[in-house]
């Protein structure tokens, strides 16, 4: 029973509640969706404006629906008390951290994907270099839903308040924010080769925060 | 009988073995100084009022909590060290049923079987024994309280484990379900299981049960 | 009865060590004022102004020292799970957060004459507010965590997670402004630092390093007695000693 297998097992089991449930469908893509009209209205009508602002608004609109997926993925362990099923069992408690992350990763990009194609018909945002602009997305969905999962425990335990969640994200998620809009923004208007740098900090992200999320994981679950 | 490695811990060979365990919330003791010796293949009901510290007992039993103060071991293993195995070894059951709601009854024992490395095939014969075949694909959802409690009972089953700790089992069940649950104890008690019962019921019949009573955090002398 | 006195001993160094380091630091605190203030010359391009570096850059150096400080204890403190390495991380996450607070009101007040505005996003100034939020959110945890074992566990974890993020933060920041380099920048250092302006920043560094030691043994003395009074209020209960 290898950590990936157990990891995979609890992302499926994620991705199954989430399916069933449809939270992301019902929930996710209406208020990111709300969250861009509102935004429109905030910065348009004016083309030039909304433009420029797209990249900067589709990333904000992401983020603030990594914080809501991730704490909806705890949501679900919290109902009966699954989450202290998951702690007596005897498992690698890294495997819940990586399964849900990689869960909450998916669900993102399926909003991302959702979500872009709002954009660029709200904002009429054209977009020379499609697959960097994807690739930008996937790499800040896995990083931010590594912080989300890695923190949603703290957010559904008892008496923890509400915005003790964001407070702890939102900073920590700074990289991703300022890396994404940038390589979203220069893979728009087709400056690939700059796009790869910030590439490479989302990578880089990524593989740190997924490996401490693993090595503490752990005592963020224990009491 | 699945049997696995016995502990690395001598001839004395107790389920548990507690050793001035103190538990505080805040700062509010639950448990005070508490000495709790089990031996295998016992069983052991807990009595005493609400807020004696029954469940919190139970639960540090099953790693769930940590002691504030004091340790001791299960099957052998450390209480502060050895949680994994202990884990390993135990099963925890109490009226948060730890279920997926999004799950059905079957999906749910599934994960729980695939997680563990236990065999599908014991999923069914598990439902078989608590009757609940008919609703095994239904999601937990729809479920009474009673039924999920069953379904709690299957997974012990399908566990099979050499600790039983069960937390009002029988609370708010309806004839049915509070005969599954007393076969289930016997059966596992005559399997030469340990059992360790919180409960302010008659115990089944036919358990030939030592008592220990709590009161405020403290055993009570002469328990 | 050694045990005692031996605890006695402990007591006494530490409280003496306590006053001298406190000696220590008002000394240093003095002598880096005269240096800043009086010995060294005001900058050739901004003047008077520049001397709020003699405590800008020590607050700064403060800020980035304790959150390590933090970092380290909280390591310490999940592989050992002795609650001194807790006591230190918490008592170093509050005197860093001061002195971080106190870094950027100071680097927005020298900020408004040399560049006009108050806030620039300047590299090292941003990634000190992101420190900031982040040194909020671990207090911020401690304080709504009443298990005191989940309380040092959880803080402990956002301490790590925490320092490691904060050079990546850097480093975005560093890449992101160079996107929008002026022509002519203002490094807060000014052009060059040497001589007499180097020795009093050096001096201050020291001062306020002293100061922070300091700090650190008036906090862990008062969290230690904290710890103290609340085994006191239970003992009639429990009486172990952890």
């Amino acid at each position: 029973m290898t950590l990936a297998h157990q990891a995979t097992l609890i992302a499926r089991k994620d991705l199954l509640i989430e399916v069933r449930g449809r939270h992301a469908l019902g929930t996710l893509l209406p208020f990111a969706a709300t969250v861009l009209v509102a935004f429109g209205f905030a910065f348009g009508p004016g083309r030039d404006v909304l433009e420029r602002v797209a990249p900067g608004l589709l990333w904000m609109a992401v983020l603030f629906s990594a914080v809501m997926a991730s704490r909806r993925a705890y949501q679900t362990e919290s109902e009966d008390g699954a989450l202290e099923g998951l702690l007596l069992a005897p498992i690698d408690k890294a495997a819940v951290f990586l399964g849900k992350a990689f869960a909450v990763t998916v669900e993102l990009l399926a909003l991302v994907i959702a979500v872009l194609l709002l954009v660029i018909v709200l904002f009429d945002l054209s977009v020379a270099n499609p697959f960097l602009v994807l690739a930008a997305f996937v790499l800040g969905a896995i990083g931010l839903a590594a912080v989300g999962s890695l923190f949603g425990v703290v957010a559904e335990s008892a008496r923890t308040r509400e915005a003790i969640f964001p407070m702890l994200v939102l900073p920590l998620v700074a990289p991703v924010l300022i890396a994404g809009v940038r390589a979203t923004d220069l893979a728009a208007a087709g400056r690939s080769s700059e796009v790869l740098s910030w590439l490479g900090l989302l990578a880089a992200f990524d593989v740190v925060f997924l490996s401490v999320g693993v090595l503490v994981f752990g005592y963020l679950l224990e009491d | 009988m699945r049997t696995l490695p016995r502990s690395p811990i001598g001839l004395k060979d107790a389920a548990v073995d507690l050793r001035g365990v103190t538990r505080l919330f805040g700062a509010a003791p639950a448990l005070v100084r508490v000495d709790l010796a089990i031996e295998r293949g016992e069983a052991v009901v807990l009595r005493g009022p609400n807020g004696a510290g029954k469940s919190t007992l139970l639960r540090i039993v099953a790693t769930a909590l940590s002691p504030t103060y004091g340790g001791g071991s299960v099957l052998g293993f450390d209480l502060a060290d050895a949680r994994e195995e202990i884990r390993r070894r135990s099963e925890l059951l109490t009226h948060r049923t730890r279920l997926y709601e999004e799950l059905t009854a079957r999906e749910n024992l599934e994960l729980f079987a695939d997680l563990l490395g236990i065999h599908h095939d014991l999923v069914h014969g598990a439902l078989e024994r608590v009757a609940l075949v008919d609703v095994a694909d239904e999601r937990v959802r729809t479920f009474s309280a009673g039924m999920r409690q069953k379904v709690a009972v299957a997974r012990a089953i399908v566990r099979d484990a050499e600790l039983l700790l069960l937390d009002e089992p029988t609370t708010g069940l309806d004839e049915a379900a509070r005969s599954a649950v007393d076969e289930m104890m016997l059966h596992a008690s005559r399997e030469g299981r340990t059992l360790v019962i919180a409960t302010h019921h008659a115990v089944a019949p036919g358990l030939a049960a030592r008592v220990v009573t709590l009161r405020d955090g403290f055993v009570e002398a002469g328990s | 009865m050694a045990a005692t006195a031996e605890r006695a001993l402990g007591k006494a160094t530490s409280r003496s060590g306590e006053h001298l380091l406190g000696i220590a630091a008002l000394v240093a605190l003095g002598v880096s004022a005269v240096l800043s203030l009086v010995v060294a010359p005001p900058d050739s391009v901004q003047g008077e102004v520049q001397r709020i570096m003699y405590v800008h850059v020590p607050a700064a150096w403060l800020a980035y020292l304790s959150f390590f400080v933090v970092f380290i204890a909280s390591i310490a403190y999940l592989k050992t799970r002795r609650t001194r390495w807790d006591r230190v991380a918490a008592a170093s996450a509050e005197i860093g957060v001061l002195f971080t607070s106190l870094a950027i009101v100071l680097g927005m007040l020298w900020g408004k004459p040399v560049w006009g505005t108050w806030w620039t996003w300047d590299p090292r100034l941003t990634t000190t507010a992101v420190l900031l939020l982040i040194y909020i959110a671990y207090l911020a945890i401690r304080r709504i965590t009443d298990n005191p074992s989940r309380r040092a566990r959880w803080a402990a974890v956002i301490g790590i997670v925490g320092f490691i993020d904060v050079p990546i933060v850097h480093l975005s920041v560093v890449w992101w402004r160079s996107l929008h380099q002026g022509p002519t920048v203002f490094r807060l250092g000014g052009p060059e630092i040497g001589g007499t302006m180097l020795l009093a920043l050096l001096v201050a560094l020291a001062a306020f390093t002293i100061t922070y030691a300091y700090l650190m043994t008036l906090r862990l003395r008062v969290g230690r007695l904290e710890e103290r009074a609340a085994r006191e209020a239970l003992s009639p209960l429990v009486g172990a000693e952890r």
